[in-house]
């Protein structure tokens, strides 16, 4: 009987505790969060962004020297050099000529430093030989980068861009490069000829088993050897990547356009396709990024891109670390899928009112037992000073006067236990005064003529 | 507004704090007064009852009686109330003495 309230006031007591470590740990959540400021809002790339590469130190292609390269052009008009990969449409190109006299030199990618610098002096050469031709326009084509006198056209859409690098196709830049130098003006040029068509069912099964198998296809001629799997991973968030490399697509006839078909194939899953330096993103949320990101890409590596062969590797991880800090950069209003959880940002608002809760709940189980004056009083004490009431009741009717003042005393004691009670004082000093009392009755009842009224024989009588 | 609710919440720890550790011992020290003045003002009825019970006079008593009576019209705290109580015992004992009980 006595256990449960004891048991009560242990978890209460628990309890307290509980609330006052919580409320504590608001405190120091609290404060600490207090000084991580704005820089927890955003995420960041992994690693600063590089340039795919430097030029190379040592020559991989062989150049004439500049006067050789100017006598050449002395001959003919046009000159590819061994190894030269840009292609144009001649067609558009002599059109856009005219009757004017316009020299054409392409040069393979990969030129080294000086081998660059030699290959700019062409220009100088060619109008010292032919001294009184001012009319001369010299379009020299490293790679597939296009300058002539002192413009470098690059292009400004991804058509141009694909062309560009995926067919190594310059009929765009080059024509509007011819206009810039020759007077016409700033006309539009018209956009390169969209040569693509639906692959075969069969091109596009070959495509898909070796896709299906590694997540991965090379065709035969491109350079594309692996996929940084942290990259990968950091680009596209928890979506499946798949990679498909081509070679640089020949110019001038219709080839196969994988990515669409490949993205049908395979529903959420991102897919990119390479061609040659062109890379395309086929998709989950392909509306959202892939344009932003590929025309960022290109713009900022386009002309490092145009000037050498660089192996796809190199490209691809530019380009995935490009995609990365686009998505990234929060441009677009779905979830980034690689902000780490940040429990403390969902509770610090709440932090405030669960502190508020702890405190109010301590300040409840404080007060309980502080509002409850007066404890629960044993009924033994009570008992007693009725016990004792009677026995001077029954006792007043055998006093004579040499009793008066002790039976008087004592119940002067009985009235203050009385007021005692009356008023919540302490049980101890209720039976101090009841000891007075019963001390000044026994004296009464050893004096009184008749026996048995004393404290000690009134109880006796009554357990009796 | 989220300072606000801080503060509020703090204060109210605060006061149950101070709450739980002042209540009971104010709470006791009223009570200990209380019971010190019950204890002396039984004790001047008892020693008022021996005297009238008593044929004889006695100055000391009365002088004790008195000075107890005196320091319960002045009123006070639990030590004036105990000193009254020890006057008003002292008077009590001379006259039962003094009635030959």
């Amino acid at each position: 009987m006595n256990s449960l309230p004891i048991r009560r006031s242990s978890i209460v007591g628990i309890v307290r505790v509980v609330l006052a470590v919580a409320a504590v740990a608001c405190v120091v959540f609290f404060v600490a969060a207090q000084g991580r400021g704005a820089q927890v809002t955003y995420g960041s790339g992994a690693a600063p962004e590089e340039s795919p590469s430097a030029p190379p130190e040592q020559p991989t292609v062989d150049l004439p020297s500049a006067p050789e390269m100017a006598a050449m052009l002395d001959e003919e008009p046009v000159v590819r050099l061994p190894g030269a990969v840009a292609a144009w449409d001649e067609e558009r190109v002599r059109q856009a000529i005219g009757d004017r006299d316009v020299r054409i030199i392409a040069a393979p990618p990969g030129l080294t430093k000086e081998q660059r610098s030699a290959f700019a002096e062409v220009d100088f050469e060619v109008r010292r030989d032919l001294e009184d031709d001012a009319d001369l326009t010299v379009l020299t084509i490293s790679g597939t980068r296009v300058s002539g006198g002192i413009y470098e056209v690059a292009p400004s859409t991804l058509d141009e861009w694909r062309a560009q690098f995926g067919r190594n196709d310059v009929t765009a830049p080059m024509i509007a490069l011819i206009n810039q130098l020759i007077g016409s003006g700033d006309e539009p040029v018209e956009g390169p000829a969209d040569e693509r068509r639906e692959p075969t069912p069969d091109e596009l099964e070959v495509v898909a088993e070796q896709l299906r198998e590694s997540g991965r296809f090379t065709a035969p001629g491109a350079s594309l050897t692996d996929v940084p799997a942290d990259a990968s991973a950091e680009a596209f968030g928890g979506v499946p990547a798949m990679y498909a490399a081509f070679p640089v697509q020949p110019a001038g006839e219709r080839v196969p356009d994988y990515g669409p078909a490949l993205a049908r194939l395979f529903p959420e899953t991102a897919i990119v396709v390479l061609y040659g330096s062109w890379i395309e993103y086929h998709g989950p949320h392909a509306a959202d990024f892939a344009e932003v990101a590929a025309a960022g890409y290109y713009a900022q590596y386009g002309s490092v891109l145009a000037r050498g062969p660089y192996p796809q590797d190199d490209v691809l991880r530019v380009y995935l670390r490009q995609v990365a800090s686009v998505r990234y950069a929060g441009l677009f209003d779905r979830p980034l899928p690689y902000t780490p959880f940040d429990p403390l940002s969902v509770t610090l608002p709440a932090l405030p009112w669960i502190f508020a809760g702890c405190a109010a709940l301590l300040l409840a189980l404080s007060a309980r037992p502080l509002l409850r004056r007066t404890a629960a009083r044993p009924l033994g004490t009570a008992g007693r000073l009725g016990e004792l009431s009677a026995l001077a009741v029954e006792v007043s009717g055998l006093t004579e006067k040499a009793q008066d003042p002790a039976f008087a005393r004592a119940i002067v004691h009985l009235r203050a236990a009385r007021d005692a009670i009356a008023g919540g004082l302490p049980d101890r000093h209720v039976h101090r005064l009841l000891d007075h009392a019963a001390e000044e009755l026994d004296r009464v009842g050893r004096a009184v003529p008749v026996d048995g009224y004393r404290p000690a024989d009134n109880l006796r009588r009554q357990r009796a | 507004m989220s300072w606000l609710i801080w503060a509020v919440a703090g204060g109210a720890i605060l006061v149950a704090g101070f709450g739980v550790a002042a209540v009971p011992k104010l709470r006791a020290r009223a009570t200990d007064r209380e019971v010190a003045w019950s204890t002396a003002r039984t004790a001047i009825e008892s020693a008022t009852v021996s005297r009238d019970a008593c044929a004889h006079r006695s100055e000391a008593a009365e002088a004790a009686l008195a000075r107890a009576g005196a320091i319960v019209a002045g009123g006070g705290g639990a030590r004036a109330a105990r000193s009254a109580t020890k006057h008003a015992r002292r008077a009590d004992r001379l006259w039962r003495a003094a009635a030959g009980e």
